[in-house]
């Protein structure tokens, strides 16, 4: 097996294995987004309408909320060390490592969004267009949340280091994902062009913050 | 006593490189820890590296595989700095084994000769070395402290890298460990390797030199 391979095997091994795979941030959506409408009121009108951002938001959350282990383990355990002697390319590594936590542990996002949006009235093409964006987001969602991660690896409450850093970073992906589920449901044209918007954010996202998390990684070391 | 002869996995050639260290000064914390290092491990050598705690043992090795810049001198693998060299001559063992404690050693390790490009054959036989085998599949979360180390240790070996840094590998070992650890590293020096390690213990490797740490202040 390649080397890549085998460190998005071994992710997505690790988190089914001992972090109870999907379960954690599949649950934490599905509360968030049961307990939001306990808050908003009962109106059928509105809770349609803020259904597709609601998922944007929670979905968000959900991501930030397992933010914290990404890389701290490995700094805690002394994978990290060996991670950056193992002769392969730090970025790369990194890259497949976050897509193998997040091909285990957030695959359910898109599947409960869209069907968590249609429970608060939005029509199915919408709620599947709304999906389709989380599908779309969780590549820079979950490099992002990453490099937050690694850049607070080791040190003590890294929760609130990681919430400061990632969320200002996340608004361009969260407004273009949102977005593109909002303006479904309002029958605009521009929903297709969300959904693009959030693709480009991810892939740019893809090709960058890999960097970043393998200098925040190199640098939590010194 | 286990005899070098026992371990013997089938691997690729090792190769070989010096190691010179010349004038090396490291600090942490704005305390000044390393003054005017100099060494030269050449293949087959071993040093051991000893003082008390807070000399600067671990720094020290951290800085030859590159994850702190020394504040002067110089580190060479052959011609070549840490920071282009570490990853295709050091076998490293930290502070931490490295072990995922929902991860069976088996797993564990044939990750890591994916990852470094090393056969999955040697595996059995270096735990066999390390008398670990059994334990092959069984949780890290369920293993000793010391059955984490000799893990560790069978990792450090599989990645078939001439240079050994080794951070207090004996320390949670019992008298077994040691000797099987002392007939790894034998095995590893027959081999053309070369072994620095930094231990509180009397650890007896034939003709290693020692380093006290204490007197480089």
């Amino acid at each position: 097996m390649n080397a890549l391979g085998a460190v998005f095997a071994r992710e997505a091994r690790l988190a089914w294995s001992g972090g109870g795979g999907a379960a954690g941030p599949a649950a934490f959506f599905l509360a968030a987004i049961t307990l939001a409408p306990l808050a908003i009121g009962p109106a059928a009108d509105l809770l349609s309408a803020v259904g597709p951002g609601i998922m944007g938001f929670a979905a968000l959350l959900s991501v930030l909320q397992s933010a914290d282990r990404l890389f701290g383990d490995d700094h805690g355990d002394g994978t990290a060390e060996l991670y950056l002697l193992s002769g392969v390319s730090p970025a790369w590594l990194v890259l497949a490592k976050v897509m193998g936590q997040a091909a285990a542990t957030l695959w359910p996002l898109p599947v409960i969004g869209c069907l968590g949006a249609m429970m608060y009235g939005v029509p199915v093409q919408p709620a599947l267009i709304g999906a389709l964006a989380l599908l779309a987001a969780i590549p820079a969602l979950s490099l992002i949340a990453g490099f937050a991660g690694a850049l607070a690896a080791g040190i003590r409450r890294s929760g609130l280091l990681i919430a400061l850093i990632a969320t200002p970073m996340m608004v361009p992906v969260l407004i273009f994902a949102a977005g593109a589920g909002r303006t479904a449901f309002e029958g605009d044209e521009r929903a297709v062009a969300n959904l693009l918007f959030t693709l480009a954010v991810s892939l740019g996202t893809t090709a960058l913050a890999p960097f970043g998390i393998a200098a925040a990684i190199r640098s939590r070391l010194g | 006593m286990q005899s070098a002869t026992e371990i013997a996995p089938d691997m690729p050639a090792l190769a070989t490189e010096t190691l010179r260290v010349s004038g090396l000064s490291l600090a942490r914390g704005g305390i000044e820890l390393v003054r005017d290092f100099s060494l030269e491990l050449s293949p087959g050598d071993a040093v051991l590296m000893s003082g008390p705690n807070g000399t600067g043992k671990t720094t020290l090795l951290r800085a030859l595989a590159g994850f702190i810049r020394p504040d002067a001198g110089e580190i060479r693998f052959g011609d070549l700095p840490p920071g282009e060299a570490a990853a295709d001559y050091l076998g490293w063992l930290g502070h931490a084994d490295g072990l995922k404690h929902n991860e069976t050693p088996r797993s564990a390790l044939r990750f890591w000769a994916d990852l470094t490009g090393q056969s999955r054959k040697a595996i059995l036989p270096l735990m066999r070395g390390m008398a670990v085998e059994s334990l092959i599949d069984r949780p890290a979360s369920r293993l000793s402290r010391g059955q984490q180390r000799r893990t560790a240790l069978v990792r450090v070996a599989l990645s078939n890298r001439p240079i050994w840094l080794l951070d207090e590998p004996a320390g949670p070992l019992d008298g077994g460990g040691r000797a099987r650890l002392a007939a790894l590293v034998a095995w590893h020096r027959a081999r053309g390797g070369s072994v620095i390690a930094a231990t509180h213990q009397l650890l007896d490797w034939p003709e290693a030199k020692r380093i006290d740490l204490g007197a480089h202040r």
